[in-house]
């Protein structure tokens, strides 16, 4: 597969050298790109790897000549051996139609909502006059059915609103394969999808790849990603690469303390629990970089070092094939704290739950968009139990448009559960009115997904964190600014942070302050809805920590919502997944990671890339095939039949019921429920 | 889509009885009514009171309200009370005029708004692009009654190239007279449109230009133009139809200055003749019509959008 | 409070940092205080002298004399107080009528929505000036009646440019979070939306001056406008009109001050939506720089 094995005398498909962008904002150029070099070969698969603004798209970009008219460019990008920096309009059209395919990341918003899919995928190719018109549409249709599209025949003339989110990342894929290029460029290709669909897309993208024995440059910030696809990476930190090097030398043996860093600061599916050693700080700013190593502020083992400070380190040679900038490679880092985690004692399970949630059910309507008038019912969440002991975690997770969020605002009275029951501290809520619902309200709170939009902009922080409280009118009761300041000192942000606007904050400066204003009325239940989501890997771990420690001193329960297993895994004490609207399984978190028993359960630990790149050949990957089907049109019977390994017909008709497995701690629904592998008739098909 | 026009018509009642309704009320709870202007300054009460009785004005208003209604509902909107003539029969003859300014005035507004939008958009900041929005601003910013006395002083008065007082007169009877009558009231009209257009057309553009389906559309190796001809165009255009459709609909009774600036024969001027007369059923005929008319127009705007974009589906 | 003097510094500097919104904004200051101050200045508008009708500009009268042998220099400048004041009363009108039927219409978006919004639509689907005219045809000629009916005619644009802005920030998670945290319907409009919404509705307060000035020119000059002998741009035009032949200027210089006019308040207008825009940009760069 690697360019040792053969093809070690041909020259790299891309090679980039010295390559330097800079983008004029108001009157001086922001460096954002500072001096990158690498190469890629052929049937080769580098990932680009980095948090977020560390510059990895712009390098793409940069690559194909695409950056808008404000970047200024330096440096040299040969692609199979032409000048590509500096070429003619018309030379750098030819190039991206000929020998180079782009994927790139929303596939929502990538493709031209106007056109026909068919249309689109083909007309590079016809522009460049490598394809003749009336051969188009057969092209197409042979180019979608190599991305396993079903139907091509059929889909090629319709438009993209209706092919499914994964479907579109396919077409896209299909034009960018569609001219035989010699390099793939795929920018976070699957960051927007869920992980079952995700698996799909890496596959189809791995296959063609393979086959055309195109070199591939992926960027991604998903670690587990990089390990089960890449051949070689680089890591990128302040416009900079930092480290390079075959995947496994890179997962087993980094030599950068930022790679170490970024390696420790994820949660792990594997490990046991420990405290997540998460970077301190925040990745630099292009425009206010530190003069010396960037990472010098956050670098353990770097900082407050003369030279770190004064001077960049280059990237230089520390073992065959891997490179890292470092002044102090060879100095050991200093020993990772492992720490035991603080973690409160499970409440008997004999004690009333906290939150008990029976038989909810929430349904939509769906609006003709011209007419208003009632055409269907969304089944968002359709029949959920769920409860939730004082001090425990448990977790909600599943793929994107489950209902996960919906019961967590249902819960807090934000949605109007259609049947049902839902019950706080012994007290039935639904059926609240609006007085002894705002009472009730003070005992649960919420954490919201997004910073940036969860606080209001034109309050200063210590008006937003406040506000519950005036809200309530128990300011003056509660402390007032004391109250406030207390909590600023509990979520870790300096009291001179006060009176700032959220503009003047990074995001988990934000989030910090969303759980200030979430603890301020000291709830006993605080609902969070994807909280770290939003967040870069190294903020991810700081935020988790701070949950985890918040949680140990005040004694909270968590409703935990999430699509991300390990960061589930780490933090839960119990789980339940969830599929179209039910709980299809739930556990403790490790009955479930380590015995799932529900075919759903099982696709989905199986998809979640493990960041390990010797995982790769050892698991088998179930790769399911579908897409989550829509809520107003659940199949019949078990409504996961179209999409298991497992469905025969009593699937097709029956609803399992949701009951206790035998022998174990784990609920769960389905007919054919069991460990996998219990069923090798099923695993055959699965490892097709 | 039969579905979709049928449903939206059926819409357009409780739009017209609550207009109408409106209009009725309005017109009947402020004193002074058409009778004292027919009748004269020094009339007696008895002669008023058979001028009243003579139009039916004595009956209880709800009353008058229902008849006219249960007329109307079959195409007979009374009779003008100053012009003693059916008010449908006024209507038809100003509407072929209305009619006849409102497309003329799109077309200028079309030929000027659409390249002076593209090429301003195409170099945004540009001293093209600042020159041409100027020129936007210029248009919408001048009066139309003050542009139109200018286009007068100077092509009527100094020049006299053209007529000072447009007449109505059938494109399809005498076509170059038809054009020399329309050509300054168009104009005046369709500036100050374009400006609304070009503006309009510029910003959808320029969000358009920065779309993530223009860099992929880059990426595939299109060229240039066909990356803003097609991809670009096809999505601003769509709701520039939208804009077009509005602009035509204000043109019907909204064109009362420019037809008054050249004494031009339109509905808008009939209806201030209207107001100003307090002619109830002509008043009431107008507005019912030119409400018509606007929805009418939006309904067919509609219509053509959701031929044009792939992405409704009004079933 | 002090956060929104802070806007305004900010917002006026933005424009005086421009050279057109920056003349804009002089034009119009030097226009409102003439005709504050009018009577103060050497000038009558209503002073006849018909010997002296019709005379082209001169020293002594700069734009020269109307039928009646009026300075036409000093009807303009008081026919600018009554251009202004209608377009701050019809702003005043259409705001406080339109902004909380935006509001309203757009945070509950049920049958308060359905409703409040097929009023707008037949306001907006009568042409404004048709609407005014019959407006003023009810009411009778006078000044309060021209303020009401260009004022009425505004209300949907401040409605529907509000909701469409509401709409969009309900949706926001902040606004969510004071609902999940209690608060009233009443306190997320009015203190945690209506405080996020005011540049689109400031933008379309001087949108709307303008139009209500060309409203008023335009209601005056087809003879509806204020009654005379009050001067008024519009009616100026409409009389200069019947002058075209003997007196060019009379109708052409008028003119000149209302369109410059409409211009100003267009060019701040444009000039405070880029601003305003520029400003979330800006934002951007704030988060950046404290973040690093
Ligand atoms: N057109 C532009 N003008 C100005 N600055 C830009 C532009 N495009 C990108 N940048 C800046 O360049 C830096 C690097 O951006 P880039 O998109 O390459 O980051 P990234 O590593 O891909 O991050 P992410 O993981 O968020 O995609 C960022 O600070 C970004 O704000
Ligand atoms: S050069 Fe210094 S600061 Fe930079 S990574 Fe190495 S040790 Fe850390
Ligand atoms: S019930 Fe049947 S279809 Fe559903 S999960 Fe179980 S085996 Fe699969
Ligand atoms: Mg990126």
């Amino acid at each position: 597969m690697r360019l040792a094995e053969g093809t070690a005398n041909a020259g790299p498909v891309l090679s980039v050298r010295g390559l330097k962008v800079a983008f004029a904002v108001a009157d001086r150029h922001v460096p954002v790109v500072r001096g990158v070099d690498f190469d890629v070969y052929q049937n080769e698969v580098l990932c680009i790897v980095g948090e977020s603004g560390s510059g990895k798209s712009v390098t793409s970009l940069a690559v194909t000549g695409l950056l808008p008219e404000t970047a200024r460019v330096e440096g040299s990008i040969t692609l199979g051996g032409v000048e590509v920096n500096g070429a003619g309009r018309d030379a750098l059209r030819r190039m991206r139609g000929e020998d180079v395919g782009f994927v790139f990341q929303d596939p929502g918003t990538t493709l031209n909502p106007v056109l026909k899919v068919g249309r689109q995928i083909t007309e590079g190719q016809v522009a460049l006059s490598r394809l003749r018109p009336a051969e188009a549409e057969g092209r197409a249709v042979e180019l979608l059915r190599d991305v396993d599209i079903a139907d091509p025949e059929q889909r090629v003339r319709q438009y993209p609103h209706q092919f499914s989110g994964g479907m579109r990342q396919r077409a896209v894929i299909a034009m960018a394969i569609a001219g035989q290029p010699k390099l793939i460029i795929a920018d976070e290709p699957t960051t927007a999808l869920d992980v079952t669909v995700q698996a799909q897309v890496l596959s189809v993208l791995a296959r063609r790849q393979a086959e055309m024995r195109a070199a591939v440059v992926l960027i991604t910030h998903d670690l587990g990603v990089v390990a089960q696809v890449a051949d070689r990476v680089a890591v990128m930190y302040g416009g900079r690469i930092v480290e390079t090097g075959p995947v496994e030398a890179i997962f087993r043996s980094p030599r950068h303390p930022y790679t170490r860093a970024l390696l420790r600061s994820i949660p792990r599916m594997d490990t046991d629990e420990v405290r997540l050693d998460p970077i301190p700080g925040q990745p630099p700013m292009p425009h206010a970089l530190p003069a010396g190593c960037a990472f010098e502020p956050r670098c353990a083992l770097g900082s407050g070092r003369p030279r770190c400070r004064e001077e960049e380190p280059p990237l230089s040679t520390v073992a065959s094939e891997q490179n890292a900038a470092c002044h102090f490679v060879d100095e050991a880092p200093p020993a990772p704290k492992v720490h035991a985690m603080a973690r409160p004692k499970m409440a008997e399970a004999e004690a009333p739950p906290l939150l008990d949630v029976k038989g909810l059910k929430v349904h939509f309507p769906i609006k003709s968009s011209v007419l208003q008038r009632t055409t269907g019912w969304v089944r968002a969440v359709d029949g959920v139990d769920i409860s939730v002991r004082a001090g425990e975690t448990l977790s909600l997770v599943g793929e994107s448009g489950c209902g996960k969020t919906t019961i967590g605002r249902t819960v807090m009275g934000l949605v109007q559960a259609t049947a049902g029951d839902i019950r706080f501290d012994g007290q039935s809520m639904v059926r609240l009115g609006p007085a002894d619902k705002r009472k009730a309200r003070r005992r649960m709170q919420y954490i919201f997904q997004d910073p940036y939009s969860s606080l209001n902009p034109v309050l200063p922080a210590e008006d937003i964190v406040a506000e519950p409280l005036r809200i309530h009118g128990l300011y003056d009761e509660m402390g007032g600014a004391e109250r406030v300041a207390e909590l600023f000192d509990m979520v870790g942000l300096s009291r001179s942070m006060l009176s700032r606007y959220p503009s003047e904050f990074s995001g988990g400066q934000r989030q910090r302050i969303g759980i200030a204003r979430a603890l301020i009325l000291a709830p006993r239940l605080v609902i969070l809805d994807e909280p770290v989501a939003a967040l870069d890997v190294s903020i991810q771990a700081q935020i988790l920590n701070l949950l985890q420690d918040l949680q140990a001193e005040l004694g909270l329960s968590y409703l935990f919502i999430a699509h991300n297993l390990s960061v589930v895994r780490h933090i839960s004490d119990r789980v339940a997944v969830m599929y179209l609207g039910r709980i299809v399984e739930q556990g403790t978190r490790d009955e479930l990671y380590s015995n799932p028993v529900h075919p759903y359960t099982q696709s989905l630990l199986s998809a979640a890339p493990d960041p390990d790149p010797a995982a790769r050949h050892s698991s088998r990957r179930i790769v399911l095939e579908g897409e989550i089907p829509s809520p107003a049109a659940p199949p019949s019977g078990c409504v996961f039949h179209p999409r298991c390994f497992r469905a025969d017909a009593r699937c097709c008709a029956e609803v399992p019921a949701f009951r206790p497995y035998p022998g174990l701690a784990t609920w769960t629904a389905c007919h054919h429920a069991g460990p996998l592998e219990q069923n090798p008739a099923a695993l055959a098909e699965v490892s097709r | 889509m039969i579905g979709f026009v049928l449903r939206r018509l059926v819409q357009l009642v409780p739009v017209l009885l609550i207009a109408s309704l409106g209009i009725w009320a309005i017109l009947y709870a402020v004193p002074g009514g058409p009778v004292a202007g027919l009748v004269g300054e020094n009339a007696t009460p008895e002669q008023i009171a058979a001028v009243t009785a003579q139009y039916g004005l004595d009956r209880p208003v709800v009353v008058q309200y229902l008849d006219w209604l249960r007329r109307a509902a079959v195409g007979d909107l009374g009779v003008s009370i100053y012009a003693s003539e059916p008010v449908v029969d006024l209507i038809g003859q100003r509407l072929p005029a209305t009619l006849h300014l409102a497309v003329a005035a799109t077309l200028v507004a079309l030929a000027l708004g659409i390249p002076v939008g593209v090429i301003s958009a195409i170099s945004p900041g540009s001293w093209i692009d600042r020159a041409l929005s100027a020129w936007s601003a210029l248009a919408l910013g001048v009066p139309t009654f003050w542009l139109g006395i200018l286009l007068i002083l100077w092509f009527a008065v100094d020049l006299r190239w053209l007529p000072a007082v447009s007449g109505y007169v059938p494109i399809w009877e005498e076509p170059l007279t038809a054009i020399r009558n329309l050509l300054l009231p168009a104009i005046t009209l369709g500036v100050y449109v374009s400006g609304i257009l070009a503006r309009f057309l510029r910003a959808s553009l320029v969000s358009e230009l920065r779309a993530d389906y223009v860099r992929t559309a880059r990426a595939k190796g299109l060229p240039e133009r066909q990356v803003v001809g097609i991809h670009i165009m096809r999505n601003a255009l769509l709701p520039f139809i939208t804009i077009v459709g509005l602009m035509m609909a204000s043109f019907i009774g909204g064109a009362v200055v420019t037809e008054a600036v050249f004494t031009y024969p339109g509905l808008g001027r009939l209806l201030i003749q209207a107001i100003s007369t307090r002619d109830y059923p002509l008043i009431q005929g107008c507005i019912v019509v030119i409400l018509i008319l606007y929805v009418a127009i939006n309904l067919a705007v509609d219509v053509l959008y959701a031929y044009v974009d792939p992405r409704i589906d009004y079933g | 409070m002090n956060r929104a003097w802070n806007s305004t510094l900010w917002l006026l500097s933005g424009l005086m940092a421009r050279p057109a919104s920056a003349a804009a904004l002089l034009f119009l200051a030097a226009m409102v205080i003439v005709s504050l101050f009018a009577d103060l200045l050497p000038i009558d508008p209503f002073a006849q002298r018909l010997t002296d009708a019709l005379k082209g500009p001169s020293a002594a009268n700069w734009f020269g004399t109307d039928e009646l042998g009026r300075d036409i220099f000093a009807r303009v400048i008081y026919g600018a107080r009554t251009s202004l004041s209608t377009a701050a009363a019809a702003v005043v009108i259409a705001a406080s009528v339109g902004i909380p039927v935006g509001l309203v219409a757009g945070f509950f978006g049920d049958w308060r929505d359905t409703v409040l919004m097929r009023f707008i639509d037949v306001l907006l689907a009568l042409p404004a000036i048709l609407f005014a005219m019959a407006l003023i045809a009810v009411l009778g000629r006078s000044q309060m009646a021209a303020f009401i009916a260009v004022g009425i005619t505004g209300i949907p644009n401040f409605a529907r440019i509000t909701r469409a802005r509401v709409l969009s920030l309900r949706k926001s998670d902040f606004v969510t979070a004071v609902e999940a945290f209690g608060g009233s319907s009443g306190y997320n409009m009015f203190r945690t939306i209506l405080p996020n919404a005011w540049s689109p509705i400031l933008v379309q307060v001087v949108v709307l001056c303008s139009v209500a000035i060309l409203l008023e020119a335009a209601l005056a000059f087809l003879g509806v406008g204020v009654a005379p002998p009050t001067p008024s741009w519009g009616e100026m035009l409409r009389t200069g009109k019947s002058y075209l032949y003997e007196a060019p200027y009379y109708a052409v210089l008028p003119g000149v001050i209302l369109t410059l006019t409409i211009l100003s308040f267009d060019v701040i207008g444009r000039a405070l939506a880029s601003l305003l825009e520029d400003r979330h940009d800006a934002g951007g760069v704030q988060i950046e720089r404290t973040a690093s």
